[in-house]
């Protein structure tokens, strides 16, 4: 190795070791290009295979869960890069919901248009409530956004969402609420999950890049302290609001595409304790493996359906989170898919070394 | 005015809670930098305790004193057997991992006495202070009146903890720095036992409060803890007086909020609106480089 060529500029460096370096450097690429192949042939793997193994109900619910995905992965930004704690993202998601449907009902733009402009709006209020963290303690962030949920919580309660009637709120009088135009490649609920995952992968991967690119680095140097992303030439307004406003867009991603399983969205269903919830969930599963905002979705909706299944009693899985976010914080900080992707590497170490000692 | 008046009574009750929360939260924040996100559900699950016993025909003060130790011991349990596992972290890892014990102590309390609403009555409900008023009758039941009077006297009782005493002393001292006073031989883990116990204890009587004032209902009451988190910003985790002054003046003007044309369905978003408020004009909450 090059250790003589790390150690400093007095060691006299060897044409050999230089050598040596850049083929290093280009497995290591390699080696990143192929995880990021992997997340997203495994995510659109997943959206392909689910809807052969469930019937409506399942189909369904792992639609929300996959929508639901979508936003945790914001959350996971967040927390897992920068070390910031937003309480706040099931309200971007609810925002980004109405923007959608908005757009949808008033102007009838093609569905694809519509999530963008949910996440687009999303991305908007994200950054808004992301300034004040660039003077604030975590603690209080924390609770700025727990305060802007709450808010949300009694606006969205007021207001409900647009269900194609006229006026700027777009609410329906009297008649039936209409339901939000499906896109056209997907119009059946088993395409509609398949489709779903397709705007997962795509938002994991626009994480993804950003996180191997300029704004990871800088959001890395961030979390070091102000002091270390200064020296080094780090623009914290930049780069911290651009991490809030990359988790709005996956809010508001998410909210638009939980509109479109769903048809509509329901104002109740947007309390603060949701986001807090979220957050816990998305601790829970992983903030720094894309899996986790997976494992997030699935315990937000598909293990309670599950447990309903069983005809076990929903609130012994709040139980079973509440416990796993302490484990996760106390011993598990990469959360049940560092936990996975740990356990998949002693496999694969044991059996690589089983295949070497065989004769 | 005569006419806001009645709003301003009834928000009086309230208040004093929001006030009696933000204090229990300060003092836990003060000294062991925890931020309690469990203290609505702590208080929940006492009340439930007290409206059991109440159904078992037990007596009143028993009852109460039942509620607020099951919240003591929970709040105890968790403060000494989980919170120093967490202590070396910053203050936000600290008070989410209450996160956790909030949702565990909520789905217990939901898994065992099921969802739907209940009221706890107390024996105070039904008499009541009557004020003749050219705007009708208005009436403060003692409850209220009560939750009024306590919050003041334990705001009183803890600051007077805090200013006169050794273990006050202490806390302080934690609170500015907790290496600091470990290394001058303050014993951390006793003063942040007593935090512990104080904010326990305060869970209790407001949850009781509460599921009178409000209703008995596991999930409402844990949550309730975000509004009386804003009390607690206007106090900026710190000040005792502020707390108690902003949990009042929430709970008044929430209540007031009524009679504001265009405003009253949106009146539930008072605190959340005066914390932020306060939260972007305050200074010195600059964190450090």
């Amino acid at each position: 190795m090059s250790a003589n060529w790390i150690a400093g500029a007095a060691v006299r460096v060897d044409a050999d070791d230089l050598a040596q370096v850049q083929p290093a450097l280009a497995g290591v690429s390699r080696q990143a290009w192929r995880s990021f192949a992997l997340m997203v042939g495994t995510v659109l793997l997943i959206g392909l295979v689910l809807p052969w193994f469930s019937n409506a109900y399942w189909i369904k619910t792992l639609t929300s869960a996959l929508a639901l995905s979508v936003a945790a992965a914001g959350v996971a930004v967040l927390y897992g890069q920068l070390g910031l704690v937003s309480l706040c993202q099931y309200a971007l998601l609810g925002a980004g919901g109405w923007a959608a449907l908005r757009v949808s009902h008033g102007l009838a733009w093609p569905f694809e248009l519509c999530v963008l402009v949910g996440g687009v709006t999303s991305c908007a209020i994200g950054m808004l409530a992301g300034l004040p963290a660039l003077r604030m303690k975590g603690l209080y962030l924390a609770l700025v956004t727990m305060m802007m949920a709450g808010g949300f919580q009694v606006v969205i309660n007021v207001f409900g969402f647009p269900d194609g009637g006229a006026g700027w709120l777009g609410k329906v009088q009297g008649s039936e609420r209409l339901l939000m135009v499906r896109p056209a490649v997907a119009p059946s609920d088993a395409a509609y999950l398949r489709y779903v995952a397709v705007w997962l992968a795509a938002v994991l991967a626009l994480i993804e890049l950003h996180r191997r690119t300029r704004a990871g680095r800088s959001w890395a140097l961030i979390r070091r302290g102000d002091a270390a992303a200064i020296a080094a030439g780090v623009n914290i307004l930049r780069y911290q609001t651009w991490a809030f406003g990359l988790a709005g867009f996956c809010a508001g991603v998410g909210g638009a595409l939980l509109a479109g399983a769903v048809g509509q969205l329901d104002g109740r269903a947007f309390a603060a304790s949701e986001s807090v919830m979220m957050f816990a969930l998305t601790v829970v599963g992983g903030v720094t493996h894309w899996a986790g905002a997976l494992i997030a979705g699935l315990l937000l909706r598909a293990v309670p359906a599950l447990l309903t299944d069983f005809g076990v009693n929903g609130y012994l899985a709040m139980i079973f989170f509440g416990a796993a976010l302490l484990h996760a914080l106390i011993t598990a900080p990469s959360g049940v898919a560092g936990q996975l992707v740990g356990a998949l590497a002693a496999l694969r170490a044991r059996l690589n070394r089983a295949r070497h000692s065989a004769p | 005015m005569d006419e806001l008046l009645p709003f301003l009574i009834s928000g009086l009750g309230v208040g004093a809670v929001y006030a009696m929360s933000g204090v229990g939260l300060v003092v836990l924040y003060r000294s062991s930098g925890v931020l309690n996100f469990a203290f609505g559900a702590l208080g929940a699950i006492g009340a439930y305790v007290a409206w059991s016993l109440l159904e078992h025909d037990w007596p009143q003060a028993l009852a109460w004193a039942a509620a607020v130790l099951t919240s003591v011991l929970l709040s105890l349990a968790y403060g000494r057997w989980l919170a120093p596992k967490l202590a070396p972290r910053d203050p936000t890892i600290r008070s989410i991992g209450t996160l956790g014990f909030a949702l565990v102590v909520l789905g217990f309390t939901e898994w065992t006495w099921g969802e739907q609403p209940r009221r706890l009555v107390l024996p105070t409900d039904s008499l009541a202070f009557e004020f003749a008023l050219a705007g009708g009758d208005v009436r403060l039941t003692y409850t209220r009146a009560l939750g009024l009077l306590l919050a003041l006297l334990m705001m009183a009782a803890v600051a007077l903890l805090l200013s006169r005493t050794r273990v006050g002393l202490k806390m302080r001292a934690l609170a500015n720095d907790r290496d600091l006073s470990a290394l001058l031989g303050i014993r951390v883990l006793q003063v942040d036992t007593v935090a512990w116990l104080l904010s326990g204890a305060f869970a209790g009587v407001c949850g009781l409060l509460l599921a009178n004032i409000v209703r008995l209902q596991a999930t409402l009451l844990t949550f309730l803890v975000i509004p009386a988190f804003a009390a607690a910003i206007v106090g900026r985790l710190r000040s005792l007086p502020a707390t108690v002054a902003g949990g009042i003046v929430i709970g008044v003007l929430e209540a007031m909020a009524i009679k504001m044309p265009g405003f009253a369905p949106f009146r539930t978003a008072t605190p959340f609106l005066i914390a932020l408020a306060m939260i972007l004009m305050a200074r010195g909450n600059e964190r450090p480089a």
